[in-house]
C-alpha cells in the first residue's frame, strides 16, 4: 500500500471518531438508515423480486384451481378444501428456494454493490462511521426479509380468498381454531421464516464486504446455502446436521401445532443468532479494517 | 501500527465463533450438572422403581436410536408405519392419566401424527395424510393395548421391560445422579456380565421423587454414541384433564372406523429391542419367532423368510461376508448394536449379540 493512502486512512479514522461523538450522531443515523432503505427498496431488481415472490403463492393456486385435485398430503393438499392455507403452503414453498435466493441477491449487492460503482468509498468517508453503515445495512436486510415474507403472506391471503373456500382451519394435532386465529399463525410463521434468513443475510453481507464485485458476492452466497444443503443431505456426516443454517427451517410449521411447541422454533432462532452474530463482526472487521479504496 | 490495530479487530468475529461454539456444545453440559441426592441402594431403587404409581403426567419424550442399520428406502409401506420410530431422532409429546387414557403426538416435520384413547375409543389421526380411525375398544380391557407408539414413548413401560430382564447376568449399580427434564435422578446402570452381547450398559435415570423412570439409555459395548436414548425433555406430573384425551375428527378428514384386533393394534413390536435384525421387515408368513438362549444373548429366529425382494436388502447382503459351519452357511450383517445370519435354507438368526454368539445359536437350533 502506498504513503498516500495509509495517510488517507488516518485522516479518515480521525474525521469519523470525531463525528461519532458529536451530539447530531443520531440524526445522522437515521438519515443513513433511511437513504439504505431508499437503496434496496429503490432498486428495480428488489421490485421484481418482490414481485415473483408474490407471484408464488398466485401460480399455486391458480394450479391447484386448474387441476380440480382434491385431497393430496401436506399443506398443499388442503389448499383447495380452505384457501387458508395457500398462505402456509407458499412460505413453505417459498423457503427452501425463492426466498434464500432473494437474500441472495440483496445481500450480496448491498456492500459489493457499492463498491463497485465507487459509491462505497463517499459512504466510508461521510460522517456517519464504518460500524453505523455495516448497522444500517443489516437493518436494511432485515426489513428485505419481512417485507419478503410479508409480501408472500398478503398475496397468499388474496389468492386463497379469490381462487377457493376459506374457513376454520385446522391445526396439525387435528384440533380447529377460527380463521383469525390460523391468520395470526401464518403471520407469526411469516416472521419466522423471516428470522429463519437472517443466518443467511450476515453470511451473503460479510461475503460482500470481501469484494467489490456484486455478481461474485452473489454467487459465493449462493455457493455457501448449497454447500449447505449438500452437507445436509449427507447422512453419514449426521452429527453435525445440527448445526447447519437451514436444519432448524421446517420449524416454522410447529406454530400450527396444539399449542404451538416452542423448542424447535427457539433453537432455530439462536442457530439463526449464532450464524449472524459470527459473520455480522466478520463483516465488520473487515469492513472497519478495509483499505479505503479496496 | 495501524495495521496491527485493525487486524486486532479481527479476534472479535474470532471471539464470536468461540462463544456461539462453546454455548452450542457446553450449554447443554452445564445445565446437566449432577445434583446432590441422598445416597440409595440399587435394590431399594429397583424397588421403588418396580412400585412407582403415577395417576397422570404429561411431557415431551424425545428418542434417539442408532442401533448402526443402514438406512432402508422404500420401508415406507404400512407394515412399517411405525417402525421409523426406531430409527432416527423423534419427539413426541406424551400425556398419561390412569388407568386408561393415554395421548401420543408424534411430532414430525410439518406433520403430526397423533393417538389418543379415554379408554373406550382410541383415535390415530394422520396429519399428512389427514385420515383418522376409529377403534372401538373391548368394554374393561385389562390394559389398552396401544400401537407400538405409546410403548416406544412411554419410559415406564420401557424400563419395565429392562427390568424384567434383569437376573443373575447382569450387575445392577446405581452411578450417580442427573438431571433429566429439570428434575433430579439417580442414575441406575445395568450391566451384562456375560459378553456375548453388543449390548455394553443400560442406564436408567429415575426421579428422586416420583421414582418414574425419566431416560433410557443404551450403550453399545464399543463406541461413545449411545444405540438408544429416549426420555423426556419436559415433563409434569398433574393429571392431564380429561379433555386432554378427546378427540373430534376435524372436517375434511377422512374417518376409517375398525375394531379390536386391527392391523396396527395388533402388532407388537419391542421399543427398546426392536425385531433386531430384520433389516426386513418380516411379514408373519412362516412359524412364528423362537428364542434361543436367555437373557441378554437371546436370539430370535425366524424361518421361512426368503430373503428377497428389496434391492438395497440384495445390495447389502451382497457385501455381507459369507459363514459356513455345521448348520450350513449364509451372510452375516453385523452393526454396532444388532447382528442377524441369514441362511441360505431361509432361517434368519438375530440378536443383540456378537456374531459368534449367532452361530453358535444355530448350531443348537433344530432345523
Amino acid at each position: 500500500m502506498s504513503l498516500s493512502e495509509t495517510a488517507d486512512r488516518r485522516d479518515l479514522g480521525k474525521v469519523t471518531d470525531q463525528n461519532a461523538s458529536r451530539p447530531t450522531a443520531g440524526r445522522h443515523t437515521i438519515a443513513l438508515f433511511a437513504s439504505e432503505l431508499h437503496l434496496v427498496f429503490g432498486r428495480a431488481r428488489t421490485w421484481v423480486t418482490l414481485a415473483v415472490l408474490a407471484g408464488v403463492p398466485m401460480l399455486v393456486g391458480v394450479a391447484i384451481k386448474l387441476s380440480g385435485a382434491e385431497g393430496g398430503e401436506g399443506f398443499i393438499g388442503q389448499v383447495a378444501g380452505n384457501g387458508f392455507f395457500l398462505v402456509v403452503a407458499s412460505l413453505a414453498l417459498s423457503l427452501p428456494f425463492f426466498l434464500p435466493t432473494a437474500v441472495t441477491v440483496v445481500s450480496g449487492e448491498s456492500l459489493a454493490g457499492e463498491a463497485s460503482l465507487g459509491t462505497l468509498r463517499t459512504v466510508l468517508t461521510a460522517p456517519a462511521g464504518r460500524s453505523r453503515l455495516l448497522a444500517a445495512k443489516m437493518v436494511a436486510l432485515v426489513v428485505f426479509c419481512l417485507v419478503a415474507t410479508m409480501t408472500i403472506w398478503l398475496s397468499g391471503l388474496i389468492a386463497g380468498v379469490v381462487l377457493f373456500p376459506i374457513g376454520d382451519v385446522v391445526l396439525l394435532s387435528g384440533t380447529t381454531v377460527s380463521l383469525a386465529d390460523g391468520l395470526l399463525r401464518a403471520f407469526g410463521i411469516a416472521i419466522l421464516v423471516a428470522l429463519s434468513l437472517l443466518g443467511l443475510a450476515g453470511i451473503g453481507l460479510f461475503v460482500s464486504s470481501l469484494t467489490s464485485t456484486p455478481l461474485a458476492a452473489m454467487a459465493a452466497t449462493f455457493g455457501a446455502f448449497i454447500v449447505f444443503g449438500i452437507l445436509g443431505a449427507i447422512p453419514q456426516i449426521d452429527e453435525i446436521h445440527p448445526w447447519l443454517l437451514m436444519y432448524g427451517w421446517p420449524s416454522f410449521a410447529d406454530l400450527l401445532r396444539d399449542p404451538p411447541y416452542w423448542d424447535a422454533i427457539i433453537r432455530n432462532l439462536l442457530l439463526q443468532g449464532g450464524y449472524l452474530l459470527v459473520f455480522y463482526t466478520a463483516a465488520w472487521a473487515r469492513l472497519t479494517s478495509r483499505d479505503i479504496n479496496g | 501500527m495501524g495495521a496491527a490495530k485493525r487486524s486486532r479487530r479481527w479476534l472479535v468475529p474470532v471471539t464470536a465463533v468461540a462463544v456461539v461454539a462453546g454455548a452450542g456444545a457446553f450449554g447443554p453440559m452445564v445445565a446437566d450438572a449432577s445434583p446432590d441426592l441422598p445416597g440409595i441402594s440399587a435394590q431399594e431403587l429397583l424397588a421403588r422403581v418396580q412400585t412407582a404409581k403415577v395417576d397422570g403426567l404429561s411431557g415431551t419424550v424425545t428418542s434417539s436410536t442408532d442401533l448402526g442399520l443402514p438406512a432402508l428406502p422404500g420401508m415406507g409401506s404400512e407394515a412399517t408405519q411405525f417402525l421409523d420410530l426406531l430409527t432416527g431422532d423423534h419427539t413426541a409429546r406424551v400425556a398419561f392419566a390412569g388407568p386408561d387414557k393415554a395421548r401420543v403426538s408424534v411430532l414430525d416435520d410439518m406433520a403430526e401424527r397423533v393417538l389418543t384413547t379415554d379408554g373406550k375409543t382410541a383415535w390415530i389421526y394422520d396429519s399428512a395424510k389427514r385420515e383418522a380411525t376409529k377403534v372401538a375398544l373391548p368394554a374393561h380391557p385389562a390394559k389398552p393395548e396401544l400401537a407400538p407408539e405409546k410403548q416406544a414413548y412411554d419410559p415406564q413401560a420401557a424400563a419395565k421391560k429392562f427390568l424384567a430382564a434383569i437376573d443373575p447376568s447382569t450387575k445392577v449399580e446405581v452411578s450417580g445422579t442427573e438431571k433429566v427434564a429439570g428434575r433430579d435422578a439417580y442414575k441406575l446402570r445395568l450391566v451384562p456380565k456375560t459378553d456375548k452381547t453388543t449390548v455394553g450398559s443400560v442406564t436408567l435415570a429415575v426421579d428422586s421423587k416420583t421414582w418414574v423412570p425419566l431416560q433410557v439409555t443404551v450403550m453399545p459395548r464399543t463406541g461413545k454414541d449411545p444405540a438408544v436414548q429416549l426420555g423426556f425433555s419436559a415433563v409434569s406430573f398433574d393429571v392431564p384433564p380429561a379433555s386432554a384425551f378427546a378427540f373430534t375428527p376435524p372436517k375434511g378428514v377422512k374417518v376409517t372406523e375398525e375394531k379390536l384386533p386391527s392391523k396396527v393394534l395388533g402388532k407388537q413390536t419391542p421399543p427398546i429391542t426392536p425385531k433386531p435384525g430384520a433389516p426386513k421387515p418380516a411379514k408373519p408368513s412362516g412359524d412364528g419367532p423362537t428364542v434361543i438362549g436367555q437373557g441378554w444373548d437371546s436370539v430370535v429366529v425366524l424361518r421361512g423368510q426368503a430373503p428377497a425382494g428389496n434391492g438395497t436388502l440384495d445390495q447389502l447382503l451382497a457385501q455381507a461376508p459369507t459363514v459356513q459351519g455345521s448348520w450350513g452357511s449364509g451372510k452375516i450383517v453385523t452393526t454396532k448394536m444388532v447382528s442377524a445370519l441369514i441362511t441360505t435354507d431361509g432361517r434368519i438368526f438375530a440378536g443383540l449379540v456378537t456374531p459368534e454368539t449367532l452361530q453358535e445359536a444355530a448350531t443348537k437350533a433344530p432345523r
